[in-house]
C-alpha cells in the first residue's frame, strides 16, 4: 500500500515536467540580420518567453552600414506550451527595404511562420514591389535563387523546416568571394558573410 | 438538526443559482450598434486561453491575401486567460496582451503604421453561438495608441479558432470604442454572415489563433 502511494506521489511530480516536455512551444523572429567578418547586427527581434505571451519589438528605421536600410520594421512573437494545444507564431514586417545600395529593393515584406503539434507552414508571408538587379519579380515561389555576380546569390521567400516548425526567411543574400589560385585564377567561390531581411521561425516540439 | 439540514439546504440552493447565474450569457462591453449581428451574442463565463497571432487582409477580410505592394494587411499577437470568475456582472480576464499593427498607408501616423498595445484586458467571455469549432472568445480591456501615446482607448476583440491550420480558417476583429486622435473611429470588422467562421471576425490569412478550455 505504502509503494502505491509513493508511486503516485512520484508520477504526480513528475507530471508537470512531462507535460512541459511535451508541446513545447518556440517563437522568434527578426526585421535585419547582417553577419560579416566585421558586421553582426541584428534588428528589430522578438523572442517567445518561456511562459509564453506576446513580444513585439519596433524600429522606424533600420541601418546597417551599407548592406541594409529599411523603414517600419516589427518584430512579433507569441505562443503558448500546453501539449497537444501548444501553437507559436511569429512574424517580422518590414515597409521599405534597401539592400546593398539598390541591388535588392522591396516595399512590404512579411516574413510570417505558424507552427501546432504536426503542423507548420509559413501562410501570411509576402514580398511587395520587389527588384532584384534591376528586375521586377512577382511574388517569387519558395526557395527561389537569384545570381548576383560579383556579389553572391540570393534566396527568395526562403523556406527551411526545422524539427517540429518551420524558418522563413524573405529575402537571404549570401555574400561570397572568388577563391584564387597560384597563378591568379578563379578556383571557386568562398562564403564571406550574409543578410536576411525578414525573417520569422516557429516550433512546436 | 432538522432546521440545520433546512438551512444547509437553502444555503445549497443560493450557491447553486449563484453558480447558474456566472454561467449565464451576460451583457458586458458587448455593444448594439455596429457590432455583430449573428455570432458573438450568446456568451458563458468560464475558464479559457486564447493565443496566437496572425496576418488579417482587411478590406475585404477574406482568406485570399491583397496584393503585397497594397500595404492592405493587418498583422498581431494576441492573448488572454480568464478564470471564469464574475465580478460585479462582468467576466473577468485575469490577464491578457494584445500587439496590433495596421500597414495600410491611410492608416499610418506620426510617420508609422498604426500600432495599438493593450494596457489592460479586463473581460473575456466564450461565445457559444458561433461556427468556430475550437472556440471562441469575446474580449476586451483598455489600449495605447504607441504612434501618438493615447492611452485608456477601450477595445473590444472577436476571437475565433476554427481548426487547423489557422490560415483560411480562423477569424478576428477588433474595435476601438473611442475616436483614435487623428484617425477617428477605427475598427476591422467583417460584418458579414457568408464569411467563415463567424462574424464579425475576418478570416485569417496567416498565422493561427488556438483556444485553451482550461488553463
Amino acid at each position: 500500500m505504502m509503494k502505491i502511494r509513493f508511486a503516485g506521489l512520484v508520477l504526480l511530480l513528475a507530471l508537470p515536467w512531462s507535460l512541459h516536455g511535451q508541446g513545447l512551444a518556440k517563437a522568434e523572429s527578426f526585421g535585419v540580420a547582417v553577419r560579416t567578418a566585421t558586421v553582426n547586427q541584428q534588428s528589430p527581434a522578438a523572442v517567445l518567453p518561456p511562459d509564453g505571451s506576446v513580444v513585439q519589438t519596433q524600429a522606424n528605421d533600420v541601418t546597417v552600414g551599407t548592406f541594409v536600410t529599411a523603414q517600419d520594421a516589427f518584430a512579433t512573437a507569441t505562443g503558448a506550451s500546453d501539449g497537444a494545444l501548444s501553437d507559436a507564431v511569429s512574424s517580422a514586417t518590414l515597409g521599405t527595404v534597401n539592400i546593398l545600395n539598390g541591388l535588392i529593393t522591396a516595399d512590404g515584406v512579411v516574413a510570417m511562420a505558424s507552427s501546432t503539434v504536426g503542423n507548420s507552414n509559413a501562410e501570411g508571408s509576402s514580398l511587395g514591389n520587389l527588384v532584384v538587379n534591376g528586375v521586377p519579380l512577382n511574388d517569387p515561389a519558395p526557395n527561389t535563387r537569384v545570381d548576383l555576380p560579383g556579389v553572391g546569390y540570393a534566396l527568395l521567400n526562403e523556406q527551411i523546416p526545422t524539427s517540429g516548425g518551420i524558418t522563413v526567411n524573405m529575402i537571404h543574400v549570401i555574400l561570397q568571394q572568388p577563391v584564387l589560385g597560384l597563378f591568379g585564377q578563379v578556383t571557386g567561390v568562398r562564403t564571406i558573410g550574409d543578410i536576411i531581411v525578414g525573417s520569422a521561425t516557429s516550433s512546436v516540439n | 438538526m432538522t432546521r440545520l439540514r433546512l438551512l444547509a439546504g437553502f444555503a445549497a440552493i443560493g450557491a447553486g443559482a449563484l453558480f447558474a447565474w456566472s454561467c449565464e450569457p451576460h451583457p458586458v462591453l458587448a455593444p448594439t450598434i455596429g457590432g455583430p449581428q449573428f455570432h458573438f451574442l450568446v456568451f458563458q463565463c468560464q475558464p479559457l486561453k486564447m493565443t496566437g497571432g496572425g496576418r488579417i487582409d482587411f478590406p475585404p477580410g477574406t482568406a485570399d491575401k491583397n496584393p503585397p505592394a497594397s500595404h492592405i494587411f493587418e498583422t498581431f499577437g494576441a492573448h488572454v486567460i480568464a478564470s471564469g470568475q464574475v465580478v460585479d456582472g462582468t467576466c473577468v480576464a485575469d490577464k491578457g496582451e494584445l500587439e496590433w499593427v495596421d500597414h495600410r498607408d491611410e492608416m499610418r501616423l506620426n510617420g508609422s503604421p498604426l500600432n495599438l498595445h493593450a494596457t489592460a484586458v479586463t473581460f473575456a467571455e466564450l461565445a457559444v453561438d458561433t461556427d468556430c469549432s475550437d472556440g471562441a472568445v469575446h474580449w476586451g480591456g483598455q489600449l495605447r495608441v504607441q504612434n501618438t501615446g493615447q492611452e485608456g482607448l477601450h477595445f473590444e476583440v472577436w476571437d475565433c479558432d476554427n481548426g487547423e491550420p489557422g490560415a483560411g480558417h480562423d477569424g478576428f476583429a477588433i474595435r476601438v470604442i473611442e475616436p483614435i486622435d487623428g484617425l477617428g473611429h477605427y475598427e476591422v470588422m467583417c460584418p458579414d454572415e457568408s464569411l467563415p467562421p463567424a462574424e464579425p471576425s475576418c478570416t485569417l490569412t496567416g498565422g493561427n489563433r488556438q483556444f485553451h478550455p482550461t488553463h
